[in-house]
């Protein structure tokens, strides 16, 4: 974690609810610019590894650290957020009746105070910075629409829009293609391989076609922790992930 | 004074058994003086005489001299029991108690009697029971010297200790004694000695004589007094305790009955439904008009009607429950803030109705005799009806455990409380277990409406009334648990009835708000919350 | 005033409704006091009275239209800051009796007396004045709801859980205001007020007085209230009501965003309540009784949540409602109040004003749909909850 090129290091992270071990000693180092796949059947432990990540629960034991000195486990959502890791969830969630403009505006790095919103005028540097995002999400021509009357693709874009108005160190995009048509799943692709030249890129796909389009290293996590690392012919020629995860 | 000192020598000796007993001659002698009286300090010596022979046969006697019927026959001086009042009047043998004569009203004399012999009277006849056949006369016999203590008791006191077999009895005696042995002029060893046995019975009825000695004595008298206060004080305060717990159990087991139901249609369907005291309060108006049908129509099953009341409750309330939620909570899923708002509707609907068909009043719904009373258990009062409803709710538990344990839409409601789509994409018809599942949870508060219909008043508020404090113990012990309400509504129950009598009813129950608030904090989710990932889904 | 100065906030039907309540500031006293009592035009005082307790209670549910319809929050607890701020009130005016009580007391309220205390409890200093009362009327509401929401959010208590401990909050007070040594007249409240200000609160002056203030302090809370819901702050809200977690990943802190939301929101119950209870005359514990709370909820969803004329609406609309049930068929009001509750959550979700809205919108859609100037939308894409129209857009099957 001294090494300054590691953007996120967990390391012998475990948590258990009731019992169940959703994450079991796992081991993790992502450097810094680097875009992750992490890939793993259902239960591997791979939204409860995010949950770890970005605050909403909390390890039994182990190590988290972003950006080589902080301590992920002494902060909440927010500070995280702050700190510089944007989240997309699983299930897309933006803010249904705000127009899609707004879902940025609100998104936009800034001060998180309720005094500043309370005095917040728009300046002509965050219109810049809203029209920049619009265009690598492709939803200039519906910015003054309803984020509600949006397609499942269009509000998953809409939602990894809003992290790169947050202009975080480091993304974690749960399931970004789930429900996406072939050519958005393409577009997503280039948008994401587009985001992960400026930023750090943490990836769960179920998608193998996906991932193998991102072309990037892999992880398997089952069972709560790293089954198998590499690139992803590596991976998917590990007999180990073939039995629990890909098939015979 | 100097006869109480010659009767203090004598009694022992007369105490002794098969001295005094069935020796008809001296009893039938000194009855005949009662001939010669001419004063109350005569009387009163013949009444100490014929005490001091312990024989069981002057019982009569005495009770028809305090009564007033003792007569002495003009002619020769006989003494009769004359009960009854007339002009011909039946003498009755003092010793044998059968019919000896006949006479008129004017051939007779009353033998005279004052208060103070008739205080007399009733000492010297307990004295005399200390000797009884049955063990319950000898131990009320205890009781009465020990509330008068008289240190002239003691001597028979000592007698009736040496005799007694029975050592619940002999307790109670040597209680009498020790009483009467701190009011004596008994050396202060003696005194202490008493003192130390009235302490350790803990007993709250001492306290007053113990104060006084206290008061008026001085040194080791005092000390020991005192030390014997704390001590009593100490057990009272423990006896004050399970007291108090015992009415936090009960409160407990009231609020179990009212918040379990809730606590189901809020942990299986996630819905807060503000009518479940209507419920309750549906399910005492449904006792009420049992009881009033089985007193028109069947009055020989008047002490059953509570078992009629009990299936016809859960019936009447589970219908009104599936009701509601066919017409109205199946359109509100997945928005429990406006499910809330209509159940709070159909809350002021359901009270208006009851208001306007049985009045505005309340109705009172009658114990039967086998929930009326109570009975003690050391210092602790414990009624009927509350222990049968202790009981009623843990049966009441036990059963829903059983029912969400062991059978198959137990099963199906756990998995709904879980995972609902997960549920339904596993073949479970939802709509079906959350019908059931929210006329169950009406049933139950039905039920609940039975048993405090018991306890209370029945009135169209009744449902309001325990609303809140249902609420409260489901926020505390968390949903999806049944566990959890049980602690939750034991723990409420207790700490309320604790709270009480310190802070008073009203304090204590905002103090027991307060704190829930508080606790909510904590643990937002109650006492025993779901964890995982598919509670936030 | 023009609506650019509010940064947008004040949209002609705001507007309207800020001309309506300035014009009946003026209008109603006029009517009341001017016009004589032979004219058809004349107002009676009752009237005066019974309006100005509408206005009250229509800032009142705008405050927790604040509150639910654009935060999320649904409180069963704000009839408590309408009473604390009532209660202040009312110590006001128990004071300005002075001497004129039953007792003649100089200091001491007559319940007081009954009651044979010797001295004023301290929380009762101060109160002689008014500037103090005005002040405590906004402060002890809001230092409440302060304290409330900041133990309660910060743990995120959300949802019904919240509702619950709200409405517990509120039967807490309402059995602690019982209590005659609490200090605050136990079940019979406070009443028997004099004057205000030195001026009797029985003179229809006063009275018109009082209801132009009400409708000039509504007035400025809906511009408050306009004026916040639509700069980003009132986004926020709404974000945090449509999808919490969201807004927490982008770093912002929903619960300061309630906590303040919601305090704003006591401080606007409580002056209401002041400005009710000189109106009314009395301030009693009842006015902490849980269900009353749950009815200012329903004034609020008849109108409309989530909109600024809605609770308005929708307070007026029922307690209009009420006045006449009450005086014509009171044993069938509280079902007409039972069914109101019903209806309005399962028929018309969005009240009056939200239904209105979607039906326009939907009409304009319809309209220009026909002149083929944009894509077809469904009609029911216009705001019905995001949960019905979140698919709306994907393929829909050809006809």
């Amino acid at each position: 974690m001294t090494n300054t090129n590691t953007i996120l290091y967990l390391d012998g992270v475990s948590v258990s609810f009731d019992g169940f071990r959703a994450i079991n000693n796992l081991s993790l180092v992502l450097d810094r610019g680097e875009m992750r796949a992490i890939i793993g059947p259902n239960g591997a432990g791979k939204t409860t590894m995010m949950d770890i990540i970005t605050g909403k629960t909390r390890p039994d034991t182990g190590t988290v650290y972003f950006d080589g000195t902080h301590d992920l486990t002494r902060y909440d959502e927010a500070d995280i957020a702050m700190l510089g890791i944007g989240r997309k969830f699983q299930k897309p969630t933006v803010f249904e009746s705000h127009t899609v403009e707004d879902n940025i505006a609100l998104s936009l790095k800034g001060p998180r105070t309720v005094l500043s919103t309370l005095l917040n005028r728009r300046s002509a540097d965050d219109a810049r910075r809203i029209d920049e995002i619009l265009a690598t999400i492709r939803l200039e021509e519906r910015r003054d629409e309803l984020a509600c009357n949006l397609s499942h693709g269009q509000k998953q874009w809409l939602e990894i829009g809003m992290l790169l108005a947050q202009d975080p160190k480091l993304l974690l995009v749960d399931e970004p293609v789930a429900g996406m048509t072939d050519a958005e799943t393409e577009e997503t692709v280039r948008l994401l391989k587009d985001v992960a030249k400026r930023h750090s890129v943490i990836v769960v796909e179920h998608d193998m076609h996906f991932v193998r389009e991102l072309g990037v290293k892999v992880t398997c996590l089952h069972e709560g922790s790293v089954l198998s690392e590499g690139s992803l012919d590596h991976v998917s020629q590990d007999p180990r992930v073939i039995e629990v995860y890909l098939g015979r | 004074m100097i006869l109480r000192a010659l009767w203090m020598l004598l009694l022992p000796l007369l105490l002794l058994p098969g001295v005094a007993r069935g020796q008809d001659a001296p009893l039938g002698e000194i009855i005949a003086r009662f001939a010669n009286v001419e004063k109350f300090d005569q009387t009163e010596a013949l009444v100490r005489e014929l005490g001091a022979t312990g024989d069981p046969g002057v019982r009569p006697v005495l009770e028809a001299l305090a009564e007033g019927n003792l007569y002495v026959r003009k002619v020769d001086n006989a003494i009769f029991i004359v009960p009854g009042s007339g002009k011909v009047l039946k003498l009755i043998d003092p010793l044998t108690g059968e019919e000896a004569d006949e006479a008129s009203s004017s051939a007779l004399k009353k033998v005279r009697v004052n208060n103070g012999l008739r205080r007399l009277i009733r000492d010297v006849l307990s004295t005399l029971t200390l000797g009884a056949k049955s063990a319950e006369a000898r131990m009320a016999a205890a009781d009465t010297m020990f509330a008068n203590p008289d240190p002239a008791m003691i001597e028979a006191l000592d007698a009736a200790i040496e005799a007694e077999s029975d050592p619940a009895v002999k307790l109670r005696m040597e209680r009498a004694r020790a009483a009467a042995v701190v009011l004596s002029d008994l050396p202060e060893s003696d005194k202490i000695a008493a003192i130390e046995l009235l302490g350790s019975l803990g007993d709250r009825s001492v306290l007053s004589l113990l104060a006084t000695v206290e008061a008026n004595a001085d040194g080791d008298l005092q000390r020991a007094a005192a030390d014997a206060i704390a001590e009593i004080r100490s057990v009272l305060a423990a006896w004050d305790a399970a007291q108090n717990v015992w009415f936090g159990i009960s409160l407990g087991s009231v609020l179990l009955l009212a918040a379990i139901g809730l606590a189901i249609t809020f942990g299986v369907m996630g819905v807060i439904n503000m009518a479940h005291g209507e419920m309750v309060m549906v399910g005492a108006y449904t006792t009420f008009v049992v009881q009033g049908a089985v007193h028109a129509f069947a009055p020989a099953l008047q002490e059953w009607s509570l078992a009629f009341a009990l299936p016809l409750a859960f019936l009447v309330a589970g219908a009104i429950g599936v009701a509601i939620e066919r017409g109205i909570i199946r359109f509100l899923y997945g928005r429990p803030l406006e499910t809330l708002l209509a159940t709070w509707g159909v809350s002021l609907v359901l009270q208006q109705a009851v208001r306007m068909i049985f009045g505005p009043s309340n109705r009172e719904v009658g114990n039967p005799s086998w929930m009326s009373g109570s009975f003690e258990i050391g210092q602790m009062v414990i009624t009927w009806n509350r222990l049968w409803i202790v009981a009623f709710s843990l049966g009441v538990f036990v059963l829903l455990l059983f029912v969400f344990n062991r059978t198959s839409w137990g099963l199906h409601m756990r998995a709904v409380t879980q995972n609902r789509r997960m549920a339904s994409s596993m073949g479970i018809r939802t709509p079906w277990v959350d019908a059931f599942t929210f006329g169950l949870g009406s049933g139950i508060a039905g039920i609940a409406g039975v048993a405090l219909s018991q306890v209370g008043n029945v009135s169209p508020n009744l449902g309001q009334s325990y609303i809140i404090d249902s609420f409260m113990v489901v926020v505390f012990g968390g949903v999806g648990n049944l566990w959890g309400t049980l602690l939750g509504a034991f723990s409420l129950g207790i700490a309320n009835k604790f709270l009480e009598p310190y802070a008073g009813a009203v304090l204590g129950k905002i103090i027991v708000l307060v704190l829930i608030i508080l606790f909510i904090q904590k643990r937002p989710r109650g006492l025993f919350a779901l964890k995982g990932r598919a509670v936030e889904a | 005033m023009s609506s650019s100065l509010f940064g947008g906030g004040l949209d002609r039907r705001i507007l309207g409704l800020l001309a309506i309540l300035t014009s009946a500031a003026v209008l109603v006293p006029v009517l009341n006091l001017a016009v004589p009592p032979t004219s058809s035009f004349h107002i009676p005082t009752y009237a005066v009275a019974l309006l100005g307790k509408y206005l009250c209670y229509a800032m009142l549910a705008l405050s927790l239209d604040l509150v639910w319809g654009y935060c999320g929050i649904l409180s069963l607890g704000h009839g408590a800051f309408f009473a604390l701020g009532g209660y202040a009130m009312g110590m006001y005016l128990m004071r300005q009796i002075g001497t004129r009580g039953v007792y003649g007391h100089p200091v001491l309220p007559d319940f007081m007396v009954f009651l044979n205390w010797k001295e004023l409890p301290w929380y009762w200093y101060g109160f002689d004045q008014f500037w103090f009362a005005a002040l405590m009327v906004m402060l002890v509401p809001g230092l409440l709801a302060f304290a409330f929401g900041w133990l309660a959010f910060r743990s995120r208590v959300t949802g019904v859980y919240l509702s619950i401990i709200t409405q517990a909050m509120t039967y807490a007070l309402l059995l602690a205001f019982f209590r005659n040594d609490m200090g605050f007249g136990g079940n019979n409240g406070l009443t028997d007020f004099k004057d205000i200000l030195g001026f009797s609160l029985q003179a229809p002056t006063t009275r018109a007085a009082l209801f132009s203030i009400s409708a000039l302090m509504l007035a400025i809370a809906v511009i408050v209230t306009a004026v916040l819901v639509s700069s980003k702050y009132g986004k926020l809200m709404i974000a945090v009501r449509d999808a919490e977690s969201r807004t927490r990943f982008l770093g912002w802190r929903p619960e300061n965003i309630k906590l303040f939301a919601f305090t704003v929101s006591a401080v606007m119950a409580g002056i209401a309540g002041a400005l009710y209870v000189p109106q009314v005359g009395i301030i009693n514990p009842s006015e902490f009784a849980p269900a009353n709370s749950i009815e200012i909820v329903i004034w609020t969803a008849v109108g409309g949540r989530g909109t600024i004329l809605g609770p308005v609406i929708g307070a007026v609309a029922v307690n209009w409602g009420k006045s006449w049930f009450t005086a014509a068929i009171p044993e069938l009001w509280l079902f007409a109040l039972g069914g109101l509750f019903i209806a309005v959550t399962l028929l018309l979700p969005k009240g009056i004003v939200g239904t209105w809205d979607a039906w326009r919108a939907a009409r304009r859609a319809r309209r220009s749909a026909g002149k083929g100037t944009s894509q077809v939308e469904p009609p029911v894409a216009e705001g019905t909850t995001a949960r019905t129209t979140r698919h709306s857009i994907e393929p829909q099957p050809a006809e």
